[in-house]
């Protein structure tokens, strides 16, 4: 479990976390989404207490992490691949972080062989590539077989049969109870891998939902439609709020109206209607309008349009996401 | 560490809780492993041994032909109105006459453990483990402390056994017990351990690798060279440069006390309490400030 409360981190003028609260509870994964810079390594290096909040606070299993006296065995975590000595060997990295708590070497090399690193130990992580860095560095987060996880973008450089590693094992600790928080700017991974969701951008709590709710709320009905007089139901659509792009002279995807309306329309307008499919809105979608305001901020080099009360001119790549 | 197995399960997990709780000795063990697990450490404290041992054996060898020189009346009294110091004097500083390398290699060896963990991200897996950061930092120094004693009370002593023979070609030899000799040994242990403290400290402030060689050499070995070049004439600054650090550490390993110096134990307390308050300010800052 952990409990977030107006947690803040200032750098300056800059909030790169913003009174944020939020609670991660046990028995289930939860994910940290959200684009680059948005403030979820902060966070997680704050749960950790390597920094010190600027405002606010923040409780692993009811305490401030470096309260417990045996902080490996509360919470494991993945901070950071490059947490370690490049000219020591995976054995002795981990070695020494056991040493801390009287962890013996046995489960050391249970971590190895349970991340499959057993052929690289000996090696010095200098020569290790990205993915074996993940590999250690979740090694180490299990070593004190902890309460709570948390892996800040575990996916990272990993091959594909490591990604799905990585998925099993989130989902395996979750369902033995324990509390996952992991992060990740990806949201596809995120779609397959979290139960819940906790979406920050620029610093801010944006969602705190289940995933499917975050799906289903964000989601404005979409409908592709074939018609063979696609203006003509448009126009007759404009008043409702609704937007649409062409896909095809007479295919048209249409956002924010009721199948049944689009139908009652046409028939109204006597339009020949051969397909009216409501899609589901993925993911990625409900994570792209959340955190678009979010992003805007950080990188635009081209001067924002005013938005047009005239839905239609919508420009196709704007919605097409 | 080993758990009794006929223990409840939730009897044995609470047990081997209560056992695995961060400890300082546990926190000692860990920065020992790190010390001996990375090559470059080991390779540079033999180094230190190898180099203070040799200078120690050369100096022995150089001191003969001195002595040779000055058993000539007329060489000795042409050698003492130029001022050269006489060879048996000279004999006694012989087991430490490294010190200067040592200390060289030593502080650098120390900032190196500790600005190293920040240049390559160690150093979050280390706070991680010991979150209350100070007894993170003492182990480190710690160790390294008893290693730079041992490092120089061990060379010397070497130095020592080495030198004798050579000495006693030249009737210079002497034994343990005389004045000042076994002080002066372990003497030389104790400059680098504070020495090493000091570095140690100045790596923790700047978490820089280059930057805290750099500061703590300068400090160590540049510093007073500049005072002795551009201070010489005026008198409070030959005052104030007693209370150098590397002021301080000669007086300790110093064999004969001049009249008006520091002797062995005051020069203990200026480097010791250099030593001591970057060490605070050290854990003061480390404690305060993001990892």
């Amino acid at each position: 479990m952990i409990e977030a409360q107006a947690l803040s981190k200032r750098y300056g003028a800059k909030a790169a976390v913003d009174a944020v609260s939020f609670t991660v509870h046990p028995g289930k994964v939860t994910g940290f989404l959200g684009p680059n810079g948005a403030g979820k390594s902060t966070t997680m290096r704050m749960i950790m207490g390597l920094d010190n909040p600027s405002g606010g606070r923040v409780t692993v299993n009811g305490r401030p992490y470096a309260q417990h006296r045996a902080p490996l065995r509360e919470v494991g975590a993945l901070l950071d691949a490059k947490a370690v000595h490049t000219k020591r060997s995976a054995y002795n990295h981990l070695r020494a972080m056991a040493a801390t708590h009287g962890i013996p070497d046995s489960r050391v090399r249970e971590v190895i062989e349970l991340t499959g690193l057993g052929s690289v130990a000996k090696k010095r992580v200098g020569g290790f590539s990205l993915g074996m860095g993940q590999r250690l560095g979740i090694a180490a987060a299990l070593l004190g077989d902890p309460h709570t996880v948390i892996l800040d973008e575990p996916v990272n450089g990993l091959d594909p049969e490591g990604v799905q590693w990585v998925r099993h094992l989130a989902k395996g600790l979750a369902s033995e109870g324990r509390t996952v928080f992991l992060s990740s700017h990806l949201m596809s991974e995120m779609a397959l891998t979290a139960d819940h969701l906790i979406v920050i951008g620029r610093g801010r709590i944006i969602a705190d939902a289940p995933i499917q709710s975050i799906i289903d709320g964000q989601g404005k009905a979409r409908v592709r439609v074939r018609v063979d007089r696609p203006q003509d139901l448009l126009g007759s659509l404009a008043g409702e709020g609704v937007t649409s792009q062409v896909l095809e002279p007479e295919l048209v995807e249409i956002t924010g109206v009721e199948p049944r309306r689009i139908a009652e329309i046409a028939l109204r307008e006597r339009v020949l209607v051969y397909e009216l499919t409501p899609l589901q809105v993925s993911l990625e979608d409900a994570y792209m309008q959340l955190t678009q305001t979010e992003v805007e901020y950080q990188s635009h080099d081209l001067p924002l349009t005013p938005a047009t009360p005239d839905v239609q001119q919508v420009p196709a790549h704007m919605e097409g996401r | 560490m080993a758990t009794s197995t006929s223990q409840a399960p939730a009897q044995q997990r609470a047990r081997q809780e209560q056992l695995s709780g961060v400890t300082f000795g546990r926190v000692l063990k860990s920065e020992w492993i790190k010390v001996t697990t990375v090559p470059s450490t080991v390779i540079l404290i033999v180094t230190t041994i190898v180099v203070m041992v040799g200078i120690a054996a050369l100096l022995a060898w150089q001191t003969t032909f001195l002595f040779d020189a000055q058993s000539n009346p007329d060489m000795a009294a042409q050698m003492q109105a130029q001022g050269a110091p006489d060879a048996a004097e000279i004999s006694r500083d012989i087991p430490g006459s490294g010190l200067i390398f040592g200390q060289l290699l030593m502080a650098s060896l120390a900032v190196v453990l500790i600005a190293s963990e920040w240049g390559t991200g160690m150093i979050r897996s280390t706070m991680v483990a010991v979150p209350n950061r100070t007894s993170a930092l003492l182990a480190k120094q710690l160790i390294m402390a008893a290693v730079s004693f041992l490092v120089g009370a061990g060379s010397a002593l070497i130095g020592y056994v080495i030198a004798q023979p050579i000495l006693d070609t030249a009737e210079l030899g002497f034994s343990l017990d005389a004045d000042g000799a076994l002080l002066h040994i372990i003497n030389t242990g104790s400059v680098l351990a504070l020495v090493s403290v000091f570095a140690m400290s100045v790596g923790t402030l700047i978490r820089n690798t280059a930057g805290g060689v750099v500061t703590s050499i300068g400090v160590l070995l540049v510093l007073p060279i500049l005072v002795a070049i551009f201070g010489g004439g005026t008198e409070w600054v030959a005052d104030a440069a007693r209370f150098l650090p590397s002021s301080g550490g000669e007086q300790m390993v110093a064999t004969t006390i001049q009249d008006g110096d520091l002797n062995q134990w005051q020069g203990s307390l200026v480097l010791g309490g250099w030593a001591l308050v970057l060490l605070a300010a050290s854990l003061l800052v480390t404690k305060k400030r993001d990892i």
